[in-house]
């Protein structure tokens, strides 16, 4: 069968073609370095340029911006080379695909939840391994962004003055993401839901966690406000389960 | 599991266990795998199949040789390339994504077992049984080999008769209608739907279920449906055999609620099924969630409907109870709206009457899909439950796929009256993912030409309110029909306020600058090149008298109308496109004369109902009736803003045919026959419409039988010259004109073709009774939408 | 033509009455069903939010007719120790606040749209 002839002629030997590669990447021809590693991993698979070529072709896929390919790549690597010294930075390669495609929080939010995975397997298999840092800075950028989709959603529903749905997004975001900047909004947000319902001892008790925690928080402030205005100080009655969601956590 | 700790095992059992037979895989990458487990049975077997699930071996063997733990792997060759070869029909990026291994992919017999069976699939799927698929390993240097499969394609196997057994109410060609399946034909080479798919059948039994459950037969069921594949001619004869059972109608009806305080009478006036009429299954369905919203609506919002049919097989009638009772209460914990990648959530949510928290309530989730639908941004809406957190929580997915809604449009047409026409636009109805609609075109043409541009918001400030503007400009030049040019350039500023889900109330403000200008040669009193009516001349230049027209510079004239308005539109269709069921009626008023220079107040009103006249050939009966009437407002109404009616109101007529018509004379003895607009017209329409017997559905075109009928009438004769002689010698005119309420009527047939962008009609009427001066026409060509 | 919604709780007619202090969250459960917000991490008390809301005419947004809060509050020993009530009228009315907190992620421009390119994304090719 003709189709296979040129592949068996191309005997560029492992090192030329990896190199060529190398040189396309410095001269910014990253599409053209893909394809040579590309070759290098399919032509010479046992040499140690073809561990290295699958792994220098998820880095030029992810600098060229063509995520999926990038991920594919790395992907392809960690479970091939699971204890591979650049196995961490092939994990962290796949994290950062996800967290580039992350799309604006009123939309759908796969990818944000797709990258956080990435970062959490990346902390757990490679916790010592210098991606690791990053991937934990990261892990709260992208739990921000999911904090910001519970928001938006919580808005909606306050809008509509369906306080009900819009106090269970909220107390999502205090529960779960609570290192996250929209805790205070959240709080702030429960003040209002709870004073719109009438039930004055939850909104006192949100804002006076608000206050105890984010004390300069101008969020804060406009809670102290509404509920000074209605005549009610915050007092934090501690049987509440804001005060108790934050007893264990030390923030600042 | 602390890492620390993980790392101390692999220490201890690194001494134990011996790698052997790897090339490419590292032996300790072999050893994590089955590190840090025990040396029970279990433990070696799980170890087994995790390095079996990295797919990266062909054969794994693990043995224990004194205390160390020996695993022999044989490393699954690696692919460098895949190829096809033989493949026509099918192309070689079709057939890679249907394969799993692929280049620089590991390979095993298995895996290459199962990727031929999937090529066949595929080609079973396309209609070809005889396609022969056989996979060939080509082995290279160091464990490395290249994957060809050789294909023989074999010819189409087409499926050339659909037969029925047992069917004695409907023909088998209608049967053959209802389902997707076609027969081969002249078109084979067309159509993909006359090969044989299994799942293709499948959903066709259901179609046909559906059908006869739709027309009374309750007792259907399908005994068999077969598809016999002759080798040697290489076709398929599907034969569906089937048990009609008896046409049942609907016995007495009952609605049942254990629900205090549901008004029985209101219930009862909801009821679809009505008693007499043919058993329909679709009627009973949509009878139970009507009545699962009123008793929603009624405050029990865990209301459900459990309907029980009482058959009477001899008198063949089906009395049903719907009992309405309290059903399971359940609460919606969340809603998740996924599939948005462009579409902004609050488009989706703000479509769901239900919040988060609520009662879960089927009615209003079936509101939503519709509403979601009728949107027109997604291909598919599906909206499912899945269990929330706790026993009484459900979890309710809106599950979207979006589809292109942009369209970059070049339309090219032809029209009797206005010649070629160009046509590019860009339209957007789902513009930024925020459900806005833009919408920006211009048309060049011989005879018309102008742009426009306009923008809707659907959800004006957070109400359902829909605003919006639109701005334009439109040229009509001179043509056999138009003795003058007009050209409006103007705005729109709207407001659209549903009042129910079919009734909406409108409420908007045009501000339009008309300019009507004779050419040279319509107002040069030299009748032998064709010349304007004197009305259009002193409508253009007061003080004209036929042989002086100095004062009349270049016979122009510009008027600002300034109208607020408001509009009622009821729309009952199943769709706008293309409407079988259903009504739509429009009344519109504008009052013009908040400035501008035109006091008058002009009322439109539009009214059609669609029926399915005989389901069994689709035909849809088309009722219409429309009509308008301008009246000044302490001034007579102006000659240009009549109505100016023809071929587009009554078919047969050429356009500005009917009404009100310029029969002066002139000193030459010309006859002038100008339409001069009439202030009141009402007319009325009988159309049947059909597929065109013989092309398959797909094609869209269908032929249609009409007779339109109508009167136009009246016209401010303080607005027109005086009826006499006005001049002498060649260039002088003896003004009259003929205003009477002659009934015009035409019968006729057309072809419409449903095309991508909009239906096209080409129409063909004989007018039956008319004024004697009005102006036919017996062929007419339009296109575009039509709403 | 008016439309009537009932959200969140549905009390089911005469279960209410029949919590007294000192119940067991279990009784509660039982009887209440699950409550629509719990408001203490180890259901110090439950709530049961409902609200009927009423739409004159379909462009309308829907308008709160009626809002009951039901309040179950336990002490330590997880029987109920109190029982409050809040109606439509406890509610307060006010502007919420129009602040927003900023979020990331790509956004589309105009072009982007149509020229169907993913998100406005400096790396996608």
């Amino acid at each position: 069968c003709s189709s296979t002839k040129d592949d068996v002629l191309d005997t560029t030997p492992a090192d030329q073609l990896y190199n060529e590669g190398l040189i396309n990447l410095e001269a910014g021809k990253r599409a053209e370095a893909a394809k040579k590693f590309e070759d290098v991993d399919r032509l010479h698979p046992y040499s140690t340029y073809g561990k290295k070529a699958v792994l220098m072709q998820a880095y030029t896929q992810f600098q060229r911006g063509s995520y999926t390919d990038a991920i594919q790549a790395a992907q392809r690597f960690v479970t091939m080379y699971p204890t591979s010294p650049d196995a961490a930075y092939a994990q962290y390669l796949v994290a950062e695909s996800y967290y580039r495609q992350i799309p604006e929080v009123s939309r759908d939010q796969q990818r944000t939840n797709s990258a956080l995975e990435a970062y959490a397997e990346l902390i757990q298999k490679y916790p010592t391994s210098p991606y690791a840092e990053d991937g934990r800075k990261k892990i709260l950028l992208v739990k921000d962004q999911l904090a910001g989709k519970e928001m938006d959603v919580g808005r909606f529903y306050l809008s509509k003055h369906q306080y009900l749905a819009a106090i269970n997004r909220f107390k999502s975001v205090v529960s779960d993401y609570q290192t996250t900047r929209h805790v205070e909004e959240a709080l702030a947000r429960l003040v209002e839901c709870y004073y719109a319902l009438g039930i004055v001892p939850e909104a006192k008790t949100a804002a006076a966690v608000l206050g105890h925690n984010f004390p300069e928080s101008p969020w804060y402030k406009d809670s102290y406000a509404l509920l000074a205005k209605g005549g009610y100080e915050p007092g934090e009655d501690t049987g509440s389960w804001i005060s108790k969601a934050f007893v264990n956590v030390k923030l600042f | 599991v602390d890492p620390a700790l993980f790392g101390a095992s692999i220490a201890h059992a690194e001494s134990s266990i011996v790698v052997r037979g790897n090339k490419r895989i590292e032996a300790e990458t072999i050893r994590s795998y089955v590190a840090g487990k025990g040396r029970s049975a279990a433990d070696v077997d799980a170890g087994l199949k995790a390095l079996y699930a990295t797919n990266l071996f062909s054969d794994v063997k693990i043995a224990s040789e004194g205390g160390t733990l020996v695993i022999t792997v044989v490393e699954a060759p690696q692919i460098n390339k895949v190829v096809f070869e033989g493949n026509k029909r099918l192309t070689d990026e079709q057939l890679g994504s249907v394969i799993q291994i692929k280049s620089r992919g590991f390979m095993s017999k298995a895996s290459v077992q199962s990727d031929v069976q999937r090529l066949l699939e595929a080609y079973r799927r396309n209609g070809r049984y005889r396609a022969q698929v056989e996979a060939k390993v080509i082995s290279l240097a160091d464990n490395r080999v290249n994957l060809v499969y050789e294909i023989d394609e074999g010819d189409k196997t087409a499926v050339t008769r659909i037969g029925f057994v047992g069917n004695h109410a409907y023909s088998a060609g209608r049967l053959r209608d209802v389902v997707k399946t076609r027969e081969t034909g002249l078109l084979g080479w067309l159509r993909s739907t006359d090969t044989y798919d299994p799942e293709r059948l499948q959903s066709d039994q259901d179609l046909i279920r559906k059908f006869y459950m739709k027309n009374g037969y309750a007792d259907f069921r399908i005994v068999s449906a077969t598809a016999d594949l002759d080798r040697e001619r290489n076709v398929f004869f599907v034969s569906f055999t089937i048990d009609e059972g008896d046409q049942y109608s609907f016995g007495d009806i009952d609605v049942q609620t254990s629900l205090a305080g549901l008004d029985q009478a209101k219930l009862a006036r909801v009821v679809g099924t009505k008693s007499g009429n043919t058993y329909s299954s679709d009627d009973v369905e949509k009878t139970m969630e009507a009545l699962t919203y009123e008793a929603t609506q009624a405050g029990y919002a865990f209301a459900t409907v459990r309907p029980r049919a009482v058959r009477d097989y001899a008198t063949h009638k089906i009395s049903i109870t719907y009992y309405v009772e309290e059903g399971a209460r359940v609460y919606v914990e969340r809603i998740n709206v996924r599939g948005n990648d462009r579409t902004r959530d609050y488009v989706v949510r703000r479509e769901m009457d239900m919040s988060e928290g609520d009662a879960y309530n089927k009615a209003l989730v079936s509101k939503a899909e519709r509403r979601l639908n009728r949107l027109g941004y997604f291909k598919s809406v599906k909206l499912n439950t899945e269990q929330g957190s706790s026993p009484d929580r459900v979890v309710v997915n809106i599950d979207v796929e979006e589809q292109s809604t942009g369209e970059i449009g070049f339309g090219a047409g032809y029209s009797t009256t206005d010649g070629v026409l160009g046509d590019v636009s860009f339209s957007e109805k789902n513009f930024l993912g925020r459900g806005q609609f833009i919408k920006a075109s211009v048309q060049l043409g011989q005879k018309q030409r102008g742009w426009g541009f306009s923008f809707t918001e659907p959800y004006f400030l957070g109400y359902r309110i829909s605003a919006g503007f639109d701005v334009y400009q439109k040229q009509y030049l001179e043509n056999d029909y138009r003795n003058y040019e007009q050209r409006d350039t103007g705005g729109t500023l709207r407001f659209g306020l549903p009042i129910t889900e079919n009734l909406t109330f409108g409420v908007n403000y045009t501000i339009n600058d008309q300019r009507i200008k004779l050419n040279a040669t319509q107002a040069n009193d030299n009748y032998s090149d064709g010349e304007a009516s004197l009305a259009y001349k002193r409508y253009v230049c007061p003080s004209y008298q036929p042989g002086n027209s100095a004062a009349c510079g270049n016979w122009s004239r510009t008027r600002l109308t300034s109208a607020p308005g408001y509009s009622l539109v009821y729309n009952s269709l199943d769709s706008l496109q293309f409407p079988r069921d259903g009504a739509y009626a429009k009344f519109t008023q504008e009052f013009a004369g908040a400035g501008g220079d035109a006091r008058f107040v002009r009322t439109t009103f539009d009214a059609r109902y669609y029926r399915e006249i005989w389901a069994d050939w689709g035909i849809i009966g088309m009722a219409r009736v429309k009509g308008g009437n301008i009246t000044g407002i302490g001034e007579s109404v102006e000659l240009f803003d009549n109505f100016f009616l023809g071929g587009e109101t009554i078919r047969g007529f050429a356009p500005q045919g009917i009404g009100p018509r310029d029969q002066s004379v002139s000193g030459t003895g010309y006859k002038l026959n100008e339409s001069l607009g009439a202030k009141n017209y009402v007319a009325g329409t009988l159309e049947a419409t059909m597929p065109f017997p013989g092309t398959p559905e797909e094609f869209g075109l269908y032929v249609s039988t009409f007779a339109d009928a109508g009167l136009a009438w009246g016209v401010d004769s303080k607005s027109l010259p005086k009826k006499g002689t006005y001049g002498s010698g060649s260039s002088a005119v003896t003004f009259n004109y003929v205003d009477d309420m002659a009934l015009r009527s035409s019968v006729g047939a057309g072809l419409v073709w449903r095309s991508p962008f909009g239906p096209l009609r080409a129409d063909f009427a004989i007018p039956l009774s008319k004024s004697k001066y009005d102006q036919t026409q017996y062929f007419r060509f339009s296109g575009g939408t039509t709403f | 033509c008016s439309e009537a919604y009932d959200h969140g709780y549905v009390a089911s007619d005469n279960a209410v009455g029949q919590i007294q202090v000192g119940a067991s969250r279990e009784q509660v459960l039982l009887v209440l069903g699950s409550p629509s917000t719990t408001a203490t991490v180890g259901g110090e008390a439950f709530y049961y939010i409902s609200q009927h809301t009423e739409r004159m005419v379909a462009f309308l947004n829907q308008s709160v007719t009626d809002q009951k809060v039901l309040a179950v509050y336990f002490d330590d020993k997880a029987r109920v120790k109190e029982i409050g009530n809040y109606g439509l009228q406890d509610g307060k009315v006010f502007d919420f606040i129009a602040r927003k907190t900023r979020t990331g992620g790509a956004d589309y421009g105009l072009l982007s749209q149509i020229l169907k390119a993913g998100p406005a994304n400096p790396f996608t090719k």
